[in-house]
């Protein structure tokens, strides 16, 4: 029997029997950590730019902003500082369990545990993506927004063709990291019974008594996710980057558009 | 064309950060086609004033009025005011993300709301205009800065502004490159843009313009127009600025 294989034996036999539940794990892990990602990159996207939103402070006549807006984006701050440090500030297994269950007891919503997966994942993702994001907007240099405000762009416009594009770019190294971090970080969601890939790790170990080798499997299957997320990822950094080199244009041919060819000939 | 048209009239305006007062009692008009250029010493306000009258600042008191209307007063449409006032900076502030057609079509395209055939036919009218036309596919970051300045102008020229401020569009160069990007505001002055330019280049700004304005510590010392204030300049700070100048080249 098992106890009589040696080390690859044993990792053949696991992998005959319980290969497919591996991979449906991986594909479970894959789906939580690649939607609760882009949900919580939208969530980040949502907080930063709220928390990025200029107040005029100057006092006086020359303030343009008026006192509503300003109480009003005060308090929705406040909020989303609160949101921001308590979700950064506690281990997302803790708070797995505290939505979890806390949903059910205190507003009598039964979450299912794929619901309540995506929402933790996604609202911690957030969590960590809105300081992200708020520093990515941040460390645009502020000609960026002067340059848009001087040909009348008002502050949505100069945010979303101008500012939020260089902001993605500057932070797409760290959505990757997120990715990576919450293909990992998933396998705490085994405590609220999602089968994911370490669950199935922990079951197949349990029945077999093989916690090195299915280990092993599981190391490998995890590695390879991440390592393929990191590469997609350079790829796709790569491509925004654009080419090193542009092609002049012949400017005979605008002339020609334009109708000005003869003046420059 | 009405000459004597009083465009922008910026009156007893005054700007302080905290307790430091930068800008005391500015006053002063411009006329329709008028080329002011604004000099002084470092640190004397002048780019401040620029600032404000883009309302990239806000003034602390004192009013600007453009084309008759008051446009500190609270409740003024400031970007409709920008598009008419445009601005070129000392470090251009092109669009990093948007190649030099597209830094040129997007204040049209998302401000003035032209569809994207015009804007890019008037784009390409500027930046002609400004002898980019051939760089249309490059990125910011691979031109130098003159070519960058060029474009910049090209951009703040596409949305056909009255006024067109400038902030030292030269100080950023290397010395070869400044007379690439001076030509190019010699071709405007000549064609009528009211401009009004803050500038070391003192052979330039004697050459191109109908006034100019001094600013010491906030306040204009001296305005004349080119020849009195350069040939023959009455107060003791003009003259021993100009003689700083002169020593210097
Ligand atoms: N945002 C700001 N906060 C505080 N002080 C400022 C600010 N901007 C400018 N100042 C101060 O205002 C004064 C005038 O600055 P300004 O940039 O207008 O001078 P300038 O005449 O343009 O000088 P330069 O020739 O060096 O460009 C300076 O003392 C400067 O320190
Ligand atoms: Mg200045």
């Amino acid at each position: 029997m098992i106890s009589e294989m040696n080390f690859l034996e044993r990792i053949l036999y696991i992998l005959q029997k319980y290969g497919t539940s591996y991979l449906k794990g991986a594909g479970t892990t894959l789906l939580i950590a690649l939607v609760s990602t882009f949900i919580g990159c939208i969530i980040g996207f949502l907080v930063g730019i709220i928390q990025t939103i200029p107040v005029d402070k100057t006092r006086g006549k020359g303030n343009r902003d008026p006192f509503l807006k300003r109480i009003v984006l005060g308090v929705v701050n406040a909020v989303l500082k609160i949101y921001i440090e308590v979700f950064r500030g506690t281990p997302m297994i803790v708070q797995a369990v505290f939505i979890y269950y806390g949903m059910s007891q205190l507003f009598g919503i039964q979450l299912g545990m794929w619901q309540a997966a995506f929402l933790v994942v996604s609202i911690n993702t957030g969590a960590y993506m809105a300081e992200s994001v708020r520093g990515g907007i941040i460390s645009v240099d502020p000609g960026q927004m002067e340059g848009a405000k001087a040909i009348g762009m008002n502050h949505v416009q100069a945010m979303t063709s101008v500012i939020l594009p260089q902001a993605f770019r500057n932070i797409l190294p760290q959505i990757g990291n997120n990715l990576i971090i919450n293909i990992k970080d998933t396998s705490v969601l085994s405590v609220i019974s999602i089968v994911d890939l370490f669950f199935v790790h922990k079951s197949v170990s349990g029945a077999l008594y093989t916690y090195f080798e299915s280990a092993t499997i599981v190391m490998v299957i995890y590695l390879s996710m991440t390592l393929l997320t990191s590469k997609l990822l350079r790829l796709w950094e790569s491509r925004m980057d654009g080419d090193e080199n542009y092609e002049l244009v012949d400017v005979m041919d605008i002339g020609r558009q334009l109708g000005t060819k003869d003046k420059r000939a | 064309m009405d000459t004597n048209q009083v465009i922008l009239e910026v009156s007893h305006l005054e700007k302080s950060f905290g307790s430091h007062s930068v800008l005391k009692d500015i006053d002063f008009k411009v006329k329709k086609g008028d080329v002011v250029s604004v000099i002084g010493a470092s640190g004397s306000g002048k780019s401040t004033m620029l600032r404000c009258i883009n309302l990239l600042e806000t003034p602390t008191k004192g009013h600007i009025y453009y084309q008759g209307k008051d446009i500190t007063e609270p409740g003024t449409n400031v970007c409709a005011y920008r598009e008419k006032v445009g601005m070129v900076f000392q470090n251009f502030n092109l669009f990093n993300n948007m190649n030099v057609l597209e830094n040129c079509m997007a204040g049209q395209i998302k401000v003035a709301k032209k569809a994207k055939e015009e804007a890019e036919k008037n784009a390409l009218h500027f930046l002609e205009k400004v002898d980019m036309a051939a760089y249309i596919n490059a990125k910011p970051r691979q031109l130098s800065g003159g070519q960058k300045q060029r474009v910049a102008i090209a951009r703040a020229l596409a949305m056909e502004p009255e006024i067109l401020l400038f902030d030292e569009p030269t100080s950023a160069l290397d010395p070869q490159m400044v007379g690439e990007v001076l030509n190019v505001m010699r071709t405007l002055a000549k064609e009528g843009l009211t401009m009004i330019i803050v500038t070391h280049e003192m052979a330039f700004a004697k050459d191109i313009s109908s006034h100019v304005i001094f600013m010491a510590d906030g306040v204009i010392a001296e305005e004349g127009n080119a020849q009195q204030i350069f040939e023959t300049p009455q107060k003791k700070e003009t003259k021993e600025f100009l003689a700083r100048f002169r020593q210097g080249i």
